[in-house]
């Protein structure tokens, strides 16, 4: 920030250039002065930048203080804790700062994974709790509820709640703070959804040889795509399918599997699906649950030319939900029988049983499923794996002088820790764990409401 | 810079005014002002302008805040308006001006006294809040806290500065040994570790190893202290074989090993507490063991240099037979005072020793027939004693009390019995409901502020003498 005008060293002849930088505005009766660059701080098309042809703004002059402070500090400062946060909220939409605003107060940089507490309840009206959570990087998020997908905006106001065609939804995605992607296990096609205005902008579906409707399992993005499982109704065929994100054209179709006879392994469809940007892979997991226990596979796709890089099959100890970090270059799964985390190397992709627990590694597996509806998601540089009604957190400790495993790469130590304080643990079991700006969502069992977990935030 | 003052060719007078317009609003005042901030101040390079200049320095930031910060350049103390902006705020903006460190020493605690003192914040992290170990990093107040394998940092401003995880389960003993370097031990894994807590790495490790002694393997870390040059950490093997390792604080390599014991009796424990007494050159180690027949243990004074013991004592066993069967409960060292406090552990008396004068029976027995001092809780079992500003603060159960000297009154030792009265006072710091808030297991004193963990209760509690004139930020 250049705040300083006028440290020159020969001052007579800049006299006339440091009178053109500052800018004086009255505001509502009272002056303030600031610099040209500070202005243009706000952006080029925010009223800020363009102050200077206009000296005088018929506006409140302590609201406008406030946000020529978080245009000097980048923060928002404490006195604005005397004003709503809708205030401040119109106040810069007025004057075209709101992103300014945002990236003070829901910032994904400010995301402390040790500082989360558990801070605000966003309540759902009915009587259905949540079945998915979907967010944007800055922190909006859309959460569906039965058939109804109700929205917040990254201020934690909620902003609409619409119908669906589903009676519930299963998968849920935020393309953009109004845009999502729905879909269901039990109802045919992937919508998606317009949710400020509550209509269906495109229904997509995926048909295989015998023309019958298909159901989504899995909806997951890239920057660039927009993915999704298929199942056909009748459960002999399935498919990843690849749309492109703003045009939401079908750019191509990948593990498309038809299955004849018993073979389980190619029956299963992927039901999570995650976008490995440092790679440039797509993660596709899914498992099947059956009488002989569970199976399932995690499969490492390369879109570009539809082939399958690495591919897990899971046949003991099965996963019951997997995530992956491009941040710890690393997949991180729950064992459904043993309840444990375990931990995969991305950089040592494709050696056979690459597992590593970080748990209790000696626990029998006796045929308990310990793990069944635990949630793992990774974010930034930790994973969250939600037990029952507790979130533990997985820390990569950086060691100094670490050994070096056969293989070559070096051994890796994670640790964990519960989150929250005594008053937060337990409770009903948790059903999702979401992130976006600075912030986590966790959905309970049987709770119509969304927990929002924050680290204070300077300000507010 | 410097030509820049020789240009102007009467050169500036202290009393010269200084103008300078901050965010559009006009400041007028002396060049001393400005310039007490420091010669690095953002605010003194800006006055090193030639005074002829009528047009005053544009500084584009918030003229509110700044009028606070000019007020503790002017009067040294912050005005009442510094209330409505918050402590970080306040740190960041003279950060901005350069000038932190005139903010630190009006915004840190008074002086702080036993007698007169008051919780003003508990620390809370956000998550496994239940300190296992803690230490007031240094003198400017700040803490860093070891709670469930991590250790969160706070600094003078008890503001959250980092969390970082170790991969320990269970830190027991922490301590800060360079600015940014802690030394951590655990009684469940073995070794000594060190960390960058700003860098959230691990840097190192140093382990008790002896290739020639098979008993000693996993060696646990029991106490650290520090001296200028060296950490000394007590380590304690499953087979109860212990040392004081010497650590080189620079190399983090061993330098030497104190006293290696078979831990077979109490009076060869491994030390629980050490503390160095740095104008004397002696590491004091105390072990505190507590069993069906009450306490036992020792005290045991070092010379690191020669690895010689200087005095010790065992109880029960040395002492007047009066005190027999009321060996110690904690011991603590006052560093500036040179003197050693024991707090017995049946009849809860206090008694000190000068480190100067050491005999066979050094100690003198306090009293203090203060009758609003009620011993609630016959016996001092569960006591812990720190000290810090002069004064002994022992911990009783809940309860937190206060012994402070009486200023100009000798010492009379009446007789046989040890017992001298009115040399000391005792009183409570606490009022009757903070002892309900759980048993004291630590107390440390740091930058005028007294820090108290207790048994299962989240957090640390921060006590600072009030000083009604000065705002005092309370969060």
């Amino acid at each position: 920030m250049p705040p300083f005008a006028g440290l020159d060293s020969n001052p007579a002849p800049t006299r006339t250039k440091r009178d053109s930088n500052i800018v004086t505005v009255d505001v509502g009766g009272q002056i303030f002065q600031t610099t040209q660059q500070t202005l243009t701080l706000g952006g080029p098309k925010s009223l800020f930048s363009r102050v200077s042809e206009s000296p005088f703004i018929d506006r409140d002059p302590e609201l406008f203080s406030i946000l020529l402070s978080l245009l000097r500090t980048g923060n928002l400062p404490s006195r604005a804790k005397a004003f709503d946060l809708q205030d401040l909220i119109d106040e810069a939409q007025f004057y075209g700062v709101e992103p300014l605003l945002v990236n003070s107060l829901s910032n994904p940089a400010q995301f402390d994974a040790f500082n989360l507490e558990k801070s605000l309840v966003l309540p759902l009206n009915g009587r259905d709790s949540p079945s998915a959570i979907a967010t944007t990087p800055f922190g909006s998020v859309h959460v569906a509820h039965g058939s109804k997908i109700t929205s917040f905006d990254w201020s934690m106001r909620r902003k609409s709640t619409v119908l669906t065609g589903f009676t519930a939804v299963d998968s849920l995605l935020a393309i953009s703070p109004s845009l999502a992607a729905a879909g269901a296990t039990d109802f045919s096609g992937l919508q998606i959804l317009d949710l400020e205005k509550g209509f269906v902008r495109e229904s997509l579906n995926w048909e295989n040889v015998t023309r019958s409707g298909s159901t989504v399992q899995g909806i997951g993005s890239s920057p660039e795509f927009l993915f999704a499982s298929f199942e056909s109704g009748r459960r002999n065929s399935n498919s990843i399918m690849v749309y492109d994100l703003q045009s939401l054209r079908p750019a191509t179709e990948i593990g498309h599997c038809e299955i004849y006879g018993a073979d389980i392994d190619s029956a299963i469809p992927a039901t999570k699906l995650n976008w490995v940007s440092g790679y440039g892979l797509l993660m596709a997991s899914g498992s099947h649950s059956g009488p002989s226990g569970v199976f399932g596979n995690i499969k490492f796709w390369d879109i570009r030319s539809g082939n399958v890089v690495w591919e897990i099959k899971e046949k003991v100890d099965c996963f019951s939900d997997v995530s992956v970090s491009d941040d710890l270059s690393g997949i991180f799964k729950v064992g459904v029988n043993s309840g444990e985390v375990f931990f995969a190397d991305l950089r040592n992709m494709g050696a056979e049983n690459s597992w590593v627990c970080l748990g209790d590694g000696r626990k029998v597996v006796n045929g308990k499923k310990e793990g069944v509806g635990c949630k793992i998601e990774s974010h930034g540089n930790q994973v969250f794996c939600s037990k029952g009604g507790d979130i533990e957190l997985w820390t990569e400790v950086m060691m100094g002088n670490s050994k070096k495993r056969e293989d070559g790469l070096e051994e890796r130590v994670f640790r964990k820790n519960l989150m929250g304080r005594v008053k937060d643990m337990g409770g009903s079991k948790i059903t999702n764990l979401a992130f976006g700006g600075n912030k986590m969502f966790v959905s309970r069992k049987d709770q119509q409401n969304v927990e929002v977990w924050q680290s204070s935030v300077r300000g507010y | 810079m410097e030509d820049r003052t020789s240009q102007s060719a009467p050169g500036p007078h202290p009393d010269d005014r200084v103008k300078l317009n901050v965010g559009g609003k006009l400041f007028e005042t002396t060049l001393s002002t400005v310039r007490s901030g420091g010669p690095d101040s953002l605010l003194a390079v800006l006055s090193d302008r030639p005074t002829h200049d009528p047009n005053p320095v544009f500084i584009d930031r918030d003229p509110e805040i700044f009028s606070v910060l000019l007020s503790l350049l002017r009067s040294n103390r912050l005005p009442s308006t510094a209330r409505r902006f918050s402590k970080q705020e306040l740190a960041d903006e003279a950060l901005y001006y350069g000038i932190e460190s005139r903010l630190k020493s009006a915004m840190s605690p008074p002086s702080f006294s036993g007698i007169d003192a008051s919780v003003v914040a508990t620390i809370r992290p956000a998550s496994d809040g239940l300190p296992s170990a803690f230490t007031a990093a240094s003198d400017d107040g700040s803490v860093w806290i070891a709670h469930g394998g991590q250790i969160s940092s706070y600094d003078w401003n008890l503001i959250p500065a980092s969390t970082i995880r170790t991969h320990l389960e269970d830190i027991t003993s922490i301590r800060r040994i360079w600015p940014d370097i802690a030394a951590v031990g655990s009684e469940s894994a073995a070794g000594l570790h060190f960390y960058d807590i700003s860098g959230g790495r691990h840097v190192g490790s140093t382990h008790w190893s002896d290739p020639s002694d098979p008993r000693i393997y996993k060696a646990q870390v029991t106490a650290i202290s520090d001296s200028l040059s060296s950490v000394f950490a007590s380590f304690d093997c499953p087979h109860r074989e212990n040392c004081v390792l010497v650590i080189d604080k620079s190399t983090l390599q061993i330098a030497s090993e104190l006293g290696r014991q078979s831990g077979g009796s109490a009076k060869s424990m491994v030390p629980g507490k050490l503390t160095w007494l740095p104008e004397r050159g002696v590491l004091v180690a105390s072990s505190v063991t507590s069993g069906a027949f009450g306490c036992s243990g020792y005290i045991r004074l070092w010379d690191p240099r020669s690895g010689e013991v200087v005095w010790e004592t065992i109880e029960p066993g040395s002492g007047r037979s009066s005190r027999f069967g009321d060996s110690f409960a904690d011991v603590d060292v006052d560093v500036d005072e040179w003197t050693l406090f024991k707090i017995c552990s049946k009849s809860g008396d206090l008694a000190m020793a000068d480190v100067r004068n050491l005999g066979d029976d050094p100690w003198v027995y306090l009293n203090d027939k203060n009758p609003s001092m009620i011993n609630r809780s016959e016996g001092g079992g569960d006591s812990v004693i720190h000290c810090y500003k002069k004064q002994a603060f022992v911990g009783r159960e809940g309860g937190l009390e206060v012994w402070s000297r009486v200023e100009g009154s000798e010492n009379r030792v009446e007789g046989e019995s040890g017992v001298c009265e009115g040399l000391y006072r005792r009183n409570f710091v606490d009022k009757l409901k903070d002892s309900e808030r759980g048993i004291i297991k630590k107390i440390e004193g740091g930058g005028n502020r007294l820090f108290v963990s207790r048994e299962n209760a989240e957090g640390i509690e921060v006590w600072e003498s009030s000083n009604s004139s000065a705002a005092v930020l309370i969060t």
